[in-house]
């Protein structure tokens, strides 16, 4: 069969630099060129015959796994509450990655800005999903402007006053000027699964999920 | 051109299925109906549309949001188009044949239509061929469903054909009986749904540690069974626990080699059941391949049924495509006892409309694989 080797989904970038331990805690260990920044591969065999690594976007990791083209990968639940694919399912936390996820205004904003009195807003956000979902809990109209990056320019630039996006240290949020008015979810990676591959290879992926719960319990 | 060529697109979600792939489908449907036909199952045929009270009433309000609507011009009441069978027949059978003796065996194959597709499957429109078993309320009459819908699988050549049953109950039960409140349930349904572990032990309360119980011990069906059993239930969760038990046994014993699985949290698509459910999927199959379970069919009360629903375009997805047929190209003129002869032997003739110079070239271009030369079929290269 076609797809019959395992295929992990990891995502690029922030989150790699912690997976990549618990992922070789786990006794997986990528071919040489993973590590390499100048290969341009994107499939990557690993000591484990029938198991693959493709690195592609956070944003992917869900969608590739969600489809059944891996079978497991680890992405944050901000992307899986963006998603809410009903074939992929998360369960187990990795306690990795941790930020969240919150909603922004530049200082002058917020000086006399009051997030109760709300009624239309409009956010830049790279999920709007989310943002239109948290704030019809709250019975606010929200316009999504969706953008894939920077978010934090779009409040100085007039592009619209407030954004929703990642906090980890808040940083970058002081840096261009903007303070967090309100906490929308806490975000950690989780390792996700396939739902019908789970079905028909229960052992197997029923193991690796076990290996990956005691790798991230030891931490 | 391109206007004409953009004025033949259809709707999202909607497509013509063209040689070989119609032929192909009504192939599988056959082989399903014909396998359900032997198993006693009578098929009946429900209209394509219908008053909306009777298609969405009781169960059927779960389909509600997915069913097209029109208004009747006759008699002015708003009429759904079907989203899904089953309740047609369940309808069929608490009414029309509500006389008919129990245990009632019903199957049909038809096409549905909804308003959106899912992420997996995007089409609106596509085949479902099923079985409802109405007035048995027993674990052998789940069990008899669940091997039906597997076994009509197998029939079609899949292999590698899992069941993952399920009994929606079991948490309902747990969340009657614990007096969970409506807000909690739906924090904790979420989570269950995304089998999120880590949110159910911290917003579960006092039935965290039994809801995560039951999340550790799905998969595969022993020792999920064998956990299943250790757990501390609650007497109705317990009732629901055990008839999935006596159903598996059941499967087992009818299917050994079959691979099963429990799921006892899985709930999404199931709200409505109401007793031992299951989703059948298949290895290299990007979704489900068809689901089922108890149910309560007809009014008020209503009677024990259970029944299966086969995905059909699921199906034909992993169904490797049919090998070609033998087809033949008669030149004009041919004796109609000529093409008769042929086609018992299992060859597909078409009759050349016109007299050509080179039969041969002119059955390659018509996509034949032989033409009819001298009496007697001549193989057409097809490559050169």
């Amino acid at each position: 069969m076609a797809n019959d080797k395992l295929v992990i989904a990891l995502p690029k970038g922030r989150i790699l630099e912690e997976a990549m331990p618990l992922v070789r805690a786990a006794g997986i260990e990528p071919e040489a060129a993973f590590d390499d920044p100048n290969a341009r591969q994107l499939r990557f065999c690993t000591n484990f015959p029938g198991v693959d690594i493709i690195r592609v976007r956070s944003f992917d990791v869900a969608t590739f796994v969600a489809f059944g083209a891996a079978h497991l990968g680890i992405a944050g639940n901000d992307v899986l509450m963006e998603f809410d694919y009903p074939e992929l399912y998360a369960p187990l936390d990795l306690r990795i990655g941790a930020c969240r996820l919150a909603v922004a205004e530049s200082v002058d904003l917020g000086a006399d800005d009051d997030p109760a009195r709300w009624s239309h807003i409009r956010v830049a956000t790279k999920y709007p999903e989310i943002t239109r979902r948290h704030f019809a809990r709250r019975g606010v109209q929200a316009e999504c402007i969706k953008l894939n990056g920077a978010m934090e320019l779009a409040p100085a630039l007039g592009l619209c006053r407030r954004i929703v996006d990642l906090v980890s240290s808040g940083k970058t949020l002081v840096a261009n000027g903007l303070v967090e008015v309100e906490h929308i979810a806490d975000i950690t990676s989780r390792l996700v699964v396939n739902r019908p591959a789970l079905k028909t290879r229960p052992e197997e992926l029923g193991a690796w999920i076990e290996r990956f719960r005691e790798v991230a319990n030891a931490r | 051109m391109a206007d004409f060529a953009k004025r033949a697109l259809l709707p999202a979600g909607l497509r013509d299925i063209l040689p070989p792939g119609a032929a192909f489908e009504a192939h599988v449907i056959e082989t399903l109906t014909a396998f359900f036909a032997a198993n006693g199952y009578e098929r009946v045929k429900p209209p394509l549309i219908e008053f909306e009270e009777g298609l969405l009433s009781g169960s059927g309000a779960a389909m509600s949001g997915q069913t097209f609507r029109v208004m009747d011009p006759l008699s002015h009441r708003m009429m759904g188009v079907r989203a899904d069978m089953t309740l047609q027949v369940a309808r069929i059978a608490t009414t029309r044949l509500v006389n008919t003796p129990r245990p009632l065996r019903l199957a049909y194959a038809g096409q549905v239509l909804r308003v959106k597709g899912a992420q997996l499957r995007p089409a609106r429109q596509f085949a479902q061929a099923g079985i409802e078993l109405i007035g048995a309320s027993t674990p052998t009459a789940d069990a008899e469903v669940v091997l039906l819908a597997a076994e009509a699988l197998i029939a079609l050549g899949i292999g590698g054909v899992s069941v993952d049953l399920n009994v929606p109950t079991l948490v309902r039960a747990i969340f009657d009986e614990m007096e969970v409140d409506t807000a909690q349930r739906g924090i904790l349904r979420d989570a269950l749904n995304r089998k999120d572990a880590a949110t159910v032990a911290a917003a579960g309360g006092r039935v965290g540690a039994l809801l995560t119980g039951l999340l550790a011990a799905g998969g595969t069906c022993a020792p999920a069974m064998a956990a299943l059993g250790k757990l501390d239930l609650p007497p109705a969760a317990a009732l629901a626990r055990d008839t999935l038990a006596e159903v598996i046994e059941r499967v087992r014993t009818g299917a050994p080699d079959l691979t099963l699985t429990v799921d006892p949290v899985e709930h999404r698509g199931f709200e409505y059941h109401a007793g031992v459910g299951f989703a059948i999927f298949a290895r290299g199959a990007a979704g489900e391949l068809g689901r089922g379970g108890r149910y309560l069919a007809g009014e008020g009360l209503g009677v024990p049924a259970t029944g299966a629903t086969l995905f059909v375009d699921a199906l034909i997805e992993i169904l490797s495509p049919p090998s070609p047929t033998l087809r033949i190209l008669l030149p004009v003129g041919t004796a109609r006892s000529v093409a008769r002869d042929l086609q018992c032997q299992q060859w597909v003739t078409v009759g050349a409309l016109e007299p050509v110079a080179d039969l041969v070239a002119e059955a390659r271009r018509m996509g034949c694989s032989h033409a009819y030369l001298d009496n007697r079929p001549v193989a057409v290269d097809v490559n050169s």
